[in-house]
């Protein structure tokens, strides 16, 4: 019984749900801040994401005659739980919700969840807008899977030579205990190229300048979100800063974990400066200083520059370094 | 309270949709000023969105011309409520130079409720951001009036 109440604690408030929301607007807050300050402007305040998420909540929800209902407003709540989902698995420190044997590759799955509810919203809403902004979603996510699931080979096999027993191993529990007593991945030479291709795949798989060829306002009005208004907005909009906070989280546990100091709140408030440090390197300043590439440039860019700094660190990590 | 909360947010989170209804571009120009570094109107939540959908306040300016007339309508049926309509510039009141000619529809208040209207040939940015502030407020009434 106190087990389910504990399980219910994980889903719903620490890792979950409450600890997810709160840290992502906080994340998406301070990102809108410091991309205003590198351009020389006041910007909005902090909390300015959780106006934008409640002005949504009180206006009209319009849907279009040419969608499908049921698919249109189900679509947004699909990819939130699934990224509320993703969150009980990353460990902070010492601590993890639900550890399990191969939680990495359940990570994998439950990444693409989110961009595949975009797709699926999309293509519900019916637009020719849409249409073209999911296609576009779809290159984005053949982008940016193949050097993510390199650098998490590269991660896996050089944990996995300390503890695995066929020299990978793909549970994060075992990452983070390898990095308690070896100290952070980012300090080993041969993860650093891995770190890199790490730090360059996450806007894209948030969707955030100059990765952001599926929502490009100025182009194809917001791509796939172009029909949506009202609450199943204002779900995007959640999920798109709970994205963020994932994506900086999963790069913190890999390549930023540690011993801790043994006290929980205090690990956690440690793990989100980390992950505010995350999103400051690899999402505002891209933000700040880009403009937006085409979409056959994104594609390259990703299967030759990034894909080949992760393959560097696996051949590296294989030869023992 | 969480109503409370959600007619506070309307006022710090308007987003605008921009159309432009056959304009010079000066009033365009000066808009894009007010959104850029130099007027920064996202300190005050103000953000450019691309779509009918997500809009908040639609800023139109131009003499209505009849090619962009129906166009015009569709769009502002388009936003979802409560919404607002500022007339940008002395063209969509009173159709400006253009009165007259046999291309021009407008003005803008024969086809839409015009809730602030920000006057001269073009508006100062200063009186662009003052409009706009003016126009949030409304928002919160109208969101106010709806529940």
């Amino acid at each position: 019984m106190t087990e389910m109440l504990w399980n219910l604690f994980y889903i719903l408030v620490f890792p979950g749900l409450l600890f997810c929301v709160i840290a992502g607007l906080l994340l998406a807050g301070i990102d809108r801040k410091v991309v205003a300050r590198m351009q020389r402007r006041i910007g909005p305040p902090i909390a300015q994401p959780l106006y934008d998420f409640l002005k949504l909540l009180g206006k009209e929800t319009i849907i279009p005659r040419t969608a499908s209902r049921t698919m249109f407003l189900g679509a947004p709540l699909i990819g939130f739980v699934s990224l509320i989902v993703t969150a009980l698995f990353i460990p902070i420190f010492g601590f993890t919700a639900f550890g399990g044997v191969a939680d990495l590759v359940v990570i994998i799955y439950l990444l693409t969840i989110p961009a595949v509810s975009i797709i699926m919203g999309g293509a519900a809403s019916g637009s020719p807008y849409a249409g073209v902004g999911l296609s576009r979603e779809m290159v984005a996510i053949m982008s940016y899977e193949l050097p993510l699931v390199l650098v998490i080979l590269a991660i896996s096999r050089k944990a996995g030579g300390v503890f695995g027993i066929g020299g990978l191993t793909f549970s994060m529990t075992q990452i983070a205990e390898y990095q308690a007593q070896f100290g952070p991945m980012i300090t080993k030479w041969s993860m650093i190229p891995a770190a890199v291709a790490m730090l360059l795949v996450i806007p894209c798989e948030v969707g955030n300048h100059p990765f952001d060829i599926a929502e490009a306002e100025t182009e194809i009005c917001e791509g796939t979100l172009v029909e949506y208004s009202g609450p199943p907005l204002a779900v995007y909009k959640l999920s798109h800063a709970i994205k963020m906070f994932i994506m900086s989280a999963l790069f913190s546990a890999l390549f930023l974990g540690g011993a801790g100091t043994g006290m929980l709140a205090v690990d956690a408030l440690i793990f989100l400066l980390e992950c505010v440090a995350v999103t400051i390197i690899s999402m505002s300043l891209p933000h700040a200083v880009t403009a937006r590439l085409k979409v056959e440039q994104v594609f390259k860019f990703f299967w030759t520059f990034v894909a080949g700094l992760a393959a560097l660190s696996v051949v590296l990590v294989w030869f023992g370094l | 309270m969480i109503k409370k909360l959600i007619e506070n947010s309307t006022a710090k989170s308007p987003w605008l949709y921009h159309i432009n209804t056959g304009s010079c571009n000066g009033c365009d120009i000066e808009l894009v000023a007010v959104l850029t570094p130099r007027y920064d109107a996202e300190r005050f939540g103000f953000k450019l969105t691309g779509t009918p959908r997500h809009a908040d306040i639609v800023v139109v300016s131009g003499p209505v011309t009849l090619q962009s007339k129906d166009k015009l309508i569709r769009v502002l049926a388009q936003v979802p409520e409560p919404k607002v309509v500022v007339s940008l510039g002395s063209c969509p009141r009173s159709c400006n130079v253009f009165k007259g000619s046999y291309s021009v529809a407008g003005p803008l208040d024969k086809y839409t409720h015009v809730d602030v209207s920000v006057a001269g040939c073009t508006p100062k940015p200063e009186a662009i951001v003052a409009g706009l502030a003016k126009a949030a407020e409304i928002l919160k009434k109208k969101r106010e009036g709806m529940s």
